[in-house]
C-alpha cells in the first residue's frame, strides 16, 4: 500500500487539474442536457459524477500498486481485454449499427477505452525488455502487431475514431525508445502513399463523405456537412465572454445533435466563450506537459514508456476533439477525454492518469 | 537504470514533444480566437437564426355592421395545414403522405409549395387552407410522420351563410402580383378582390402581428421571446339594413327570379339595400378550400353570370320606366303641357312605319297623367317625338341615367342613352328620327344599369337633389364609431315645382290609380312608381336565339318606386331578369318597402305577400303577347 513517504511525492498539482476538468465535464454535461422545455436536467450529470468517483477509486488503486508490478502482469491485462473486445464483436449489444459496448447490470462497458492502458502497459514492458537504444526493426514489427490485433478488432466493430487512439500509443514509445527519425519519416511517407489506397478500399462511403465534406461543408448543408457548420456557429456565437451557464441555445435546442459527448467543447465555447475555452485549453495543455515531465523524469525507461504510451492517445484525442469541435476537421466519433459524457472512457482515462501520477511519485525509489 | 546518455536522449525527445504540443495549442486558441472574437457577430446570428422564429399573427379585418349595429361581416378562427420546409427531409414525400391522409390532390398541393417557392424556407406554407376537423384530426394522429407539417389558426372572414349581399360584400383572396406593387403589403396578404372588401380594404386590412418564438431543431416551439398582437382592422357601419336587404332578397328567391335591386334613402343616398342575383358564396373565396378550383370554374362557366354584379355592371333596356324622362323633357322644355292629348287607336305612324302601342284596341284620347298611368306607348311615342332624341338625352343625363353612380364600389359601367352627336360618334352615322320613337319607351338604343335607375327615381323623389349613393355610414378605428360625411350630390335638377307635381301625380296613379303598378299598393304609405317592360329579343338580336330556352327570351321587368309621395324616404328599383312584367318587380318592391315601414315604427317584420308562381303560368305569361309595359 501507499508509503507515507510516497504521499508526499504524489503531485497534486496535476491531481488538482484533473479534477478541475472532472468538474467542468459535470457542469457541461448537465448543461448540456438541460430541457429548456421542461426546465428539467436528464439525470446523465449524476451519471457521469459516478463514473469520476469509481475512476478516482481506480486511480488510487493504480497507484497503490507499485508501475513496475502492473507491468510484469502487463500481458495478463492484454490478453483480458483482447478477450473482452471479442466478447463485444461476439455478444456485444448494437447501437447504431455498431457492437461497442458489453451490456452490464448496472452500465454498458466499453471495452475498446481500457484497451489503450492495457496496450500503454504491455508496449512499455516490451520496449523496455527489447535492446537497449535504437529499437531494431523486429521489436517495432512485433510493437506494431500488438497494437494492430486491438486496433483490428475494434475497427471491426466498427469504431474506427477509438482504434486509431491506439497507433500513437504506439508511435509514442516507439519514439521516446529512440526510434530513428528517418524511419519514422519512411513511415510517414508510406502513409502518404498509402491515403489513396486507404480512401479507395478501406474507408466506408458515409466515412469518406465526413472527409468530402469537411473540404466543402456546404457541399452538403444538412447532412455530413451540418454538424461542422453547426459546431462553427456553436463556438462562434458564445463570443469573448459565452452566453452563460445553461443558456447555450445550440447545445439544448439540439442543433448540435448530442452535444454533451463529441461536442462538448463547442458547448462549452458557447456558454462560456472565449475565456472558458482558453482556461478548458491551459488545463489540457497543463496536463499533457506536466505529464511529459513525468516521462523525463522517470525513474527508469519503464516508466517513461508507460507515461508516453497513456498520454500519447490521450493527447491525440484532445487535440482532434478539440480541432473538430471548431469545425475544422472531420467529423469523428472521438470523445474529448476527461469531459464528454461516458463511463468507460471516464474511468479508463483516470486509470491512465494514476499510472502517469504512478510514475511520477515513485521517480525516486529503488 | 536509464544510461545517462539514454536520459538525454529522451529528456530532447520530450522537449521536441512539448514545443510541438505547446504551439499545436497556440494554434488551437488562435482557431477559438478567429470564431469567437472575428466571426463572432456573424455566426452570432447564425444562432440567432437558428433558434429564433418571427411568425406573422395575421390580424382580423374589420367588422362590418348594418346600420342598426347587426354583425354582416365577421371573422372565425380556422386551420391551416402547413408545410415548413426547413424540417422536411423530403418535401415530395411528405406531400404525397398529405395527400393521402387528408384526400385532398396531391398536384394541387405541389402547386401550393411551388408557388411559395422563393419565400425563405422557415415560412410556413400554408397548402391546406381552412382544413377540416377530420383533416387536422388524420395530420395530427401521424404527427411523426410529419414533422414538418404545423398547424396554424387564422382569422378568416365569416359572411352570411345564405351569400346575403354578397356582391355588395365582395370577396378577399391573396394578394396577387400586380396587386403588391406599389402597395404596403406582402406576398401572402389577404386583401379585398371585389365589393365593399376592396374598396374598404385599407380601412378593413389591419395590422398583422408578430410572435417571437424559440424552437428547437425539430422545430418545436419551446416558448415565446415576444409578442406583438395583430391590430384588428376598422369596423364599418354600413348604410345597408339588414332586414330590408334580406326581404329583397327574399323577394327575389320565392318569386323565382334572377335580377338586381338598389334601394336608397332619397334623402341622402344612403343605400338601404343592395342586391345582384344570382350571387355566390364569400365563404368559399375566404377559405380557399380544397374544392376552391372546381367552385371558380363553375362560377365563371355558370351561364346565369353568378359573378357578375348586376345591379353596377348590368345594361338593360329601361322600358317604359324611361317614360319619366320624357315627361320631364317636354314639361321643362315647355314643349307640351299636362293637358297634351293624343289618340291612341292601338299604335300610330311614324316616318312610314306603324309603331304599336301595348293594348291592341287602343287608351282612346289620353292626356299625360292618364298616358303615364295607363304606360300609353302611343302617348310617348308622340311626346318623345316632339322632344327630338337630344332634349331626352340631356334629361336622362341630369337626372343620372347613362351616368356611372359613383357608389362605392369597383368596376361600375355606364349605361348608354343615345343622342344624335353619341351616334355620330360610335357609328359614324347620322341619327334617323324613327330611331327616336323606341327610345321614347326606352327601347332601342337606350340602356340602363339598374344603379342610374335608383339615382333616376331618388332624383325625381326628393325634388330634384342626384344624390351618389354610398354604402358606409360610419368608421370605427378602436376609439368609438366616427359619423362618415356623405358624398357630396352631384347636381341640382332645375325642376319646375309643376313638373314635379305632374310627375309626382302621374307616379302615385300608376300604383293607386288605374295603373299597371297596383301591386305596389300599400294602404297609406302613397307608394308612387312605374313599372318596365323591356324586350329582350329587340336588344340581343336573333343571333343569341341559339341555345336559348323560352324563359331567356322573356321580357325583363322594372319596377321604380318611391314613397310615401310627400317627403319620400324609401325609393329604389326593382330589376327582375325575364319576369315577363314590371308588376312581378313590383311585388319585391312592395315586400321591401314594407319591411322597411314596419321596421321603422318598431311593428313585428311582415310575411311575403304573394304565393310563389306556379310554373306553367309563368311559361302561359310568356306566350301572351302585348302585356302592358
Amino acid at each position: 500500500m501507499l508509503e507515507r513517504r510516497l504521499y508526499f511525492h504524489i503531485d497534486w498539482l496535476m491531481l488538482g487539474a484533473i479534477l478541475l476538468l472532472c468538474g467542468i465535464s459535470v457542469a457541461m454535461v448537465y448543461s448540456t442536457t438541460f430541457d429548456p422545455a421542461r426546465n428539467t436536467a436528464s439525470r446523465l450529470y449524476i451519471t457521469q459524477a459516478y463514473a469520476i468517483a469509481i475512476g478516482l477509486g481506480v486511480l488510487v488503486a493504480c497507484l497503490g500498486i507499485d508501475y513496475r508490478s502492473l507491468a510484469d502482469s502487463s500481458h495478463f491485462f492484454y490478453i483480458l481485454v483482447i478477450a473482452l473486445l471479442v466478447y463485444t464483436l461476439l455478444f456485444g449489444s448494437v447501437v447504431g449499427g455498431s457492437r461497442r459496448w458489453i451490456p452490464l447490470r448496472v452500465f454498458n462497458l466499453q471495452a475498446s477505452e481500457f484497451a489503450k492502458v492495457a496496450l500503454a502497459l504491455v508496449l512499455a514492458k516490451f520496449f523496455d525488455e527489447s535492446r537497449r537504444g535504437n529499437p531494431s526493426i523486429n521489436d517495432l514489427l512485433i510493437g506494431l502487431g500488438m497494437t494492430m490485433l486491438p486496433f483490428a478488432l475494434i475497427y471491426k466493430e466498427p469504431d474506427l475514431g477509438t482504434a486509431v487512439t491506439l497507433l500513437p500509443i504506439f508511435l509514442g514509445i516507439a519514439y521516446l525508445a529512440g526510434l530513428k527519425m528517418r524511419l519514422f519519416g519512411v513511415v510517414l511517407l508510406a502513409a502518404v502513399l498509402m491515403a489513396p489506397v486507404a480512401w479507395k478500399f478501406a474507408l466506408k462511403d458515409y466515412q469518406r463523405s465526413r472527409i468530402s465534406t469537411f473540404v466543402d461543408p456546404s457541399q452538403d448543408p444538412l447532412g455530413a456537412g451540418y454538424q461542422q457548420i453547426q459546431a462553427r456557429i456553436t463556438v462562434g456565437s458564445g463570443g469573448f465572454w459565452g452566453k452563460g451557464f445553461r443558456k447555450g441555445t445550440q447545445a439544448q435546442l439540439k442543433y448540435l445533435p448530442v452535444a454533451q459527448n463529441d461536442f462538448i467543447f463547442s458547448a462549452l465555447g458557447e456558454e462560456q466563450g472565449l475565456v472558458g475555452v482558453l482556461a478548458t485549453l491551459g488545463l489540457y495543455l497543463f496536463v499533457i506537459l506536466r505529464s511529459l515531465e513525468t516521462a523525463r523524469l522517470a525513474r527508469d525507461r519503464l516508466g517513461t514508456y508507460l507515461v508516453i504510451g497513456v498520454l500519447s492517445s490521450f493527447t491525440f484525442q484532445v487535440i482532434y476533439n478539440i480541432t473538430m469541435s471548431a469545425g475544422l476537421a472531420p467529423v469523428k466519433g472521438l470523445t474529448l477525454p476527461l469531459m464528454s459524457y461516458g463511463g468507460s472512457s471516464m474511468i479508463a482515462t483516470l486509470a491512465g492518469f494514476g499510472l502517469i501520477l504512478n510514475v511520477r511519485m515513485r521517480r525516486f525509489t529503488n | 537504470m536509464a544510461l545517462p546518455e539514454d536520459r538525454r536522449k529522451i529528456a530532447i525527445r520530450v522537449s521536441v514533444l512539448q514545443f510541438a504540443l505547446t504551439v499545436l495549442f497556440a494554434f488551437l486558441a488562435l482557431a477559438f480566437w478567429y470564431l469567437q472574437v472575428v466571426q463572432y457577430a456573424r455566426l452570432f446570428e447564425f444562432a440567432e437564426n437558428n433558434h429564433q422564429r418571427t411568425l406573422p399573427l395575421r390580424a382580423p379585418r374589420g367588422v362590418l355592421f348594418d346600420r342598426t349595429h347587426k354583425v354582416l361581416v365577421e371573422n372565425r378562427d380556422s386551420f391551416n395545414i402547413s408545410i415548413v420546409r426547413e424540417h422536411s427531409k423530403n418535401v415530395a414525400q411528405t406531400v404525397r403522405l398529405l395527400a393521402s391522409a387528408t384526400g385532398v390532390p396531391e398536384a394541387q398541393l405541389l402547386d401550393t409549395v411551388r408557388r411559395y417557392e422563393r419565400e425563405p424556407k422557415y415560412r410556413p406554407i400554408p397548402v391546406i387552407e381552412d382544413a377540416s376537423l377530420a383533416q387536422v384530426a388524420a395530420v395530427a394522429a401521424r404527427r411523426l410522420d410529419f414533422p414538418d407539417l404545423i398547424f396554424e389558426s387564422v382569422p378568416t372572414r365569416q359572411y352570411p351563410t345564405d351569400d346575403l349581399a354578397a356582391h355588395l360584400f365582395g370577396y378577399v383572396g391573396e394578394v396577387s402580383e400586380e396587386q403588391l406593387a406599389g402597395q404596403n403589403l406582402r406576398s401572402g396578404d389577404i386583401v379585398g378582390q371585389s365589393g365593399i372588401e376592396k374598396v374598404y380594404n385599407t380601412e378593413l386590412m389591419g395590422q398583422d402581428g408578430a410572435r417571437k418564438v424559440i424552437i428547437n431543431s425539430t422545430g418545436r416551439e419551446i416558448r415565446r421571446l415576444d409578442e406583438i398582437p395583430p391590430t384588428e382592422g376598422r369596423r364599418l357601419e354600413l348604410t345597408i339594413d339588414y332586414d330590408v336587404q334580406r326581404a329583397t332578397e327574399e323577394g327575389f328567391r320565392l318569386l323565382g327570379y334572377n335580377g338586381a335591386a338598389v334601394i336608397l334613402d332619397p334623402r341622402n343616398g344612403e343605400v338601404l339595400s343592395y342586391v345582384s342575383i344570382p350571387a355566390f358564396d364569400p365563404n368559399a373565396f375566404a377559405a380557399r378550400g380544397p374544392d376552391f378550383g372546381a367552385t371558380w370554374a363553375s362560377l365563371n362557366t355558370d351561364k346565369l353570370k353568378p359573378l357578375q354584379n348586376r345591379a353596377i355592371q348590368g345594361r338593360y333596356a329601361p322600358g317604359s320606366t324611361f317614360k319619366m324622362v320624357v315627361m320631364t323633357a317636354a314639361l321643362q322644355e315647355g314643349i307640351a303641357t299636362p293637358d297634351f292629348s293624343v289618340y291612341c287607336g292601338g299604335g300610330a305612324t311614324f316616318y312610314g312605319r306603324f309603331f304599336k302601342c301595348w293594348k291592341k284596341e287602343g287608351h282612346g284620347s289620353v292626356a299625360m297623367l292618364r298616358g303615364i298611368e295607363q304606360s300609353c306607348d302611343t302617348y310617348f311615342y308622340t311626346l318623345g317625338n316632339l322632344v327630338g332624341v337630344d332634349r331626352l338625352h340631356k334629361w336622362a343625363t341630369l337626372l343620372g341615367l347613362g351616368e356611372k353612380s359613383g357608389i362605392d364600389l369597383p368596376n361600375e359601367v355606364q349605361g348608354i342613352v343615345p343622342s344624335t352627336e353619341w351616334k355620330r360618334q360610335t357609328t359614324g352615322q347620322k341619327w334617323y328620327a324613327g330611331e327616336t320613337i323606341s327610345v321614347s319607351i326606352g327601347q332601342g338604343q337606350v340602356t340602363v344599369t339598374p344603379v342610374s335607375m335608383a339615382v333616376y327615381i331618388a332624383t325625381i323623389a326628393n325634388g330634384g337633389t342626384r344624390y351618389v349613393p354610398h354604402l358606409v355610414r360610419a368608421v370605427d378605428e378602436g376609439k368609438g364609431w366616427k359619423d362618415v360625411p356623405a358624398p357630396a350630390a352631384k347636381s341640382q335638377v332645375p325642376f319646375k315645382p309643376a313638373t314635379l307635381e305632374t310627375l309626382h301625380q302621374g307616379l302615385w296613379l300608376v300604383v293607386n290609380g288605374a295603373g299597371t303598378g297596383g301591386n305596389a299598393r300599400i294602404p297609406g304609405r302613397d307608394v308612387c312608381g312605374k313599372t318596365g317592360t323591356a324586350q329582350v329579343i329587340s336588344l340581343e338580336g336573333a343571333k343569341a336565339l341559339a341555345g336559348r330556352t323560352d324563359l331567356d327570351l322573356r321580357d325583363n321587368g322594372w319596377f321604380v318606386f318611391f314613397a310615401p309621395r310627400d317627403n319620400p324616404e324609401i325609393a329604389g328599383v326593382v330589376f327582375a331578369e325575364h319576369s315577363g312584367h314590371g308588376t312581378e318587380a313590383a311585388k319585391i318592391a312592395r315586400y321591401a318597402m314594407e319591411t322597411y315601414f314596419a321596421k321603422k315604427e318598431g311593428k313585428p317584420l311582415p310575411p311575403f305577400p304573394w304565393p310563389p308562381p306556379k310554373p306553367q303560368n309563368v311559361i302561359v305569361a310568356a306566350a301572351t303577347a302585348g302585356a302592358p309595359r
